[in-house]
């Protein structure tokens, strides 16, 4: 058996996805992007209206139409990106993951059809900076504070051949005391949300919070629920966040390694 | 799915001591399979209590009754409805007579008593310090360890109190409903034909099949048929899911014996089969794929050889990788006998899918309640009636060929047409369905009103199954117990709701 486990890994080519091809890409979450040169006030009131989790909502204040996206409260159902006639499409580079809260919101002036206050994506310098900082060791205690399990299994995704997170020295740990940051997911329901402030307090300082998911960002589709307290950041302090409905692995790795690179930028 | 209830043979009686039926028999005289109990609201707000039972018709059979004080307790006579009717009190105050346990299940310490969030919609909830209490085991030499509900790796919450003496667990308790979201509360008011969402979100990685019970269900209120192209590419993501969920499932099972290369193995292949399903519906795990009335993505003739391309590949890998787990001495000698679950135990808890099926209870909703494509197709049904781990591993590796095989053929006669049509909601429906998710049977039920949902019942498979786990455990050591979980593989946000 052991012969025949080898001869099958010498064989086969490694499955192994480089950091510059998970890098900004969000392929399989269908989180929508704005295509302004296409943007109209009836485009933008359409999704606005359609949209599930209130993600996109326009505002008009005389005669000037403003559209709003908000990454984390999108679950990437893709319905503004069926009445959205070319103007909503499916995100192509992803660089809002592992940022502030402030930084998951998107604004665009319908009139003017541009986006107001462009926020570029990280430039290649960045990116060698983080590539840099690859080989450090992170320790993540992953914490469920009520998902539906579909943050987990993409979370457990990135310990697969593709991935394989540990190759960066990240490891994910048994204790919230072996960690230095906590990587959350779910909205957090009441029954949970005791064990959630003792996991944070157990973790020794300085400590890293990263809020994983819609649910983790702003509480999902579970928003407003009676049996939910609400997002991560109404338990715990949140230092990033990372959205989608779940998030793909390739997300997730992007969002972890932005977060070590802001903590390193901000030393 | 209407109720074919015959007016002498099971009646519901009312009286002072509340509502008293006679269980439908099954053929060969053995009381129906409960398949589901729940309260929803008449409109002058009542509690109805719905009873439905599999008979071994394709049709289920519904029992209605309105609650008009006590009602009496069917668990002394049916064990597996013990979990149902403690939610019934939990969520409309029901009072249960002659049940052995009304602790609160859904609820835990920090909840008030006497909220109904079904019954009254709560405005502002107190927090409260209740106690639960355990079983308490005594005698010498008997320990308890408490383990969650935060576990010691990337597993949802969840607590488990066991009663060991020595290595070998006398008895496990199991306190759940940590991640209770209220979703069932949530579906209250909710247009029907968006809420597909919400049913989304009860288990993640069965999202596709929660997808499908709901929109089904809707689609039999409304008495619509969805288009052949359709049902056809809702097989072929049913199929993909439970590929996808099996492969998933023998790697863990291999990696919680030591065996981390067939973990790594099964890890890659399962991530193939996601890519595929990402380049073809645009997402991972099938989110927003189903809609009441059909799909919402259609497949390309390139996109379905791409997909057949893919699950060959990945099955053929996966046979020959399911031959190298099944035949290591070690994992033989750690599966063989950790576990068992015996077919009595079983059938009394109702238990449903891939857990049954290995130990000799022969259900499977596509079968036996035939729905969508699967109506036009001839599959096989393995069942294994030792009840170890191993058996379980089985069944689930024997399940992946016939899944693989479905999706070419489904893959190969994709009928022409449209995916997709549209769903009239006019005046109160109610509808009910059930598909074979990789769990096992998992049933929605819907209750709609001018196009909003004012009841959405979902009945999970780890809701039923859960139960049975107790009594697989209890006699082997404690090391052994999170094999023994993760051989049942339930779902604690599916059970949890």
């Amino acid at each position: 058996m052991i012969l025949d486990i080898l001869e099958r890994s010498l064989r086969e080519r490694s499955p192994l996805i480089p950091v510059e091809a998970l890098w900004n890409t969000c392929e399989g979450s269908r989180l929508p992007d704005v295509d302004p040169a296409l943007l109209t006030p009836a485009i933008a009131r359409r999704v606005s209206e359609i949209c599930p989790t209130a993600a996109f909502t326009a505002r008009e204040e005389s005669n000037r139409m403003e559209l709003k996206l908000s990454y984390g409260e999108c679950i990437g159902c893709a319905r503004c990106i069926d009445v959205g006639q070319g103007a909503i499409v499916a995100a192509k580079a992803f660089p809002w993951t592992g940022v502030s809260k402030q930084r998951l919101v998107r604004r665009w002036s319908v009139n003017d059809r541009a986006e107001v206050q462009v926020i570029s994506p990280e430039s290649e310098e960045a990116r060698k900076e983080i590539c840099a900082l690859l080989g450090r060791a992170l320790n993540i205690r992953q914490l469920d504070s009520g998902s539906c399990n579909g943050c987990e299994a993409e979370i457990t995704a990135l310990t697969n051949p593709h991935y394989d997170l540990e190759r960066f020295g990240i490891h994910f740990v048994a204790s919230p005391k072996h960690a230095d940051m906590l990587l959350v997911t779910g909205p957090v329901t009441r029954n949970m949300a005791e064990a959630v402030k003792l996991t944070y307090e157990a973790v020794p300082a300085p400590k890293l919070v990263v809020a994983v998911g819609a649910c983790g960002c702003s509480g999902g589709v579970f928003a407003g629920s009676h049996a939910v307290v609400g997002p991560v950041d109404a338990v715990i302090p949140v230092d990033a966040y990372i959205p989608g409905c779940p998030p793909t692995p390739a997300m997730l790795v992007s969002g972890i390694l932005q977060v070590l690179h802001q903590r390193n930028g901000n030393r | 799915m209407k109720d074919r209830r015959k007016p002498g043979d099971l009646e519901p009686r009312q009286g002072s001591a509340g509502a008293e039926f006679s269980v439908p028999l099954a053929q060969g005289g053995k009381p129906a399979r409960l398949v589901s109990l729940f309260g929803s609201l008449s409109e002058s707000r009542e509690v109805v209590v719905r009873y439905v039972f599999d008979v071994g018709d394709p049709d289920y059979q519904i029992i209605e009754c309105r609650v008009d004080g006590p009602l009496v307790s069917i668990t002394p006579r049916l064990p597996a409805a013990a979990w149902y009717e403690r939610e019934l009190h939990d969520q409309y105050g029901v009072t249960l007579s002659g049940h052995p346990d009304l602790r609160p299940l859904l609820f835990h310490e920090n909840w008030p008593e006497e909220i109904h969030p079904l019954l009254e919609t709560p405005a502002e909830i107190p927090w409260a310090k209740r106690r639960y209490p355990f079983l308490k085991v005594q005698g010498e030499g008997v320990c308890e360890v408490a383990v969650g509900p935060v576990h010691a790796g990337i597993i949802e919450p969840g607590h488990f109190r066991f009663s060991v003496m020595g290595d070998v667990v006398l008895h496990l308790e199991l306190r759940h409903f940590y991640t209770h979201k209220g979703t069932e509360k949530l579906f209250e008011g909710s247009p029907a034909d968006s809420s597909v969402m919400l049913a989304e979100s009860v288990s993640g990685d069965n999202c596709f099949a929660h997808a499908v019970a709901y929109c089904q269900a809707v689609e039999n209120a409304c008495a619509v048929a969805v288009p052949p192209r359709a049902a056809a590419i809702r097989l072929v993501g049913l199929e993909l899911e439970r590929l996808i969920s099996h492969i998933g499932d023998a790697g863990f099972l291999a990696n919680d014996v030591g065996f981390v290369v067939a973990h790594a193995l099964a890890g890659g292949i399962k991530e193939s089969l996601l890519q595929a399903s990402a380049s073809c519906f645009g997402t991972r795990y099938l989110r927003g794929v189903a809609c009441p009335g059909g799909v919402r993505t259609d497949l390309d003739a390139k996109q379905v050889a791409m997909l057949r391309d893919s699950v060959t590949q990945a099955a053929r890998e996966f046979a020959a990788l399911a031959h190298i787990i099944l035949e290591t001495p070690s994992v033989q000698s750690r599966f063989e006998t950790a576990g068992v679950l015996y077919q009595n135990f079983a059938e009394e808890l109702a238990v449903v899918g891939p857990v049954a099926r290995a130990c000799g209870v022969d259900l499977d909703v596509r079968r036996d309640h035939p729905y969508g494509h699967y109506r036009d197709l001839q599959f096989e049904v393995p069942t294994i009636h030792y009840g170890d781990v191993l058996a379980r591993a089985r069944i689930r590796i024997q399940e992946a060929a016939v899944s693989s095989r479905l999706i070419c053929e489904a893959l190969g006669s994709l009928p022409p047409g449209p995916t997709r049509l549209s769903v009239q909601f006019e005046g109160q429906r109610q509808g009910l369905s059930a598909v074979e998710s990789p769990r096992g049977e998992l049933l929605y039920w819907v209750g709609i009103e001018n196009g909003r949902l004012v009841r959405c019942h979902i009945k999970s498979p780890s809701f039923q199954n859960w139960p049975a786990m107790p009594f697989a455990v209890a006699g082997n050591i404690i090391a052994d117990f999170p094999l023994i979980n993760k051989s049942f593989n339930l779902s604690y946000s599916g059970c949890d709701r």
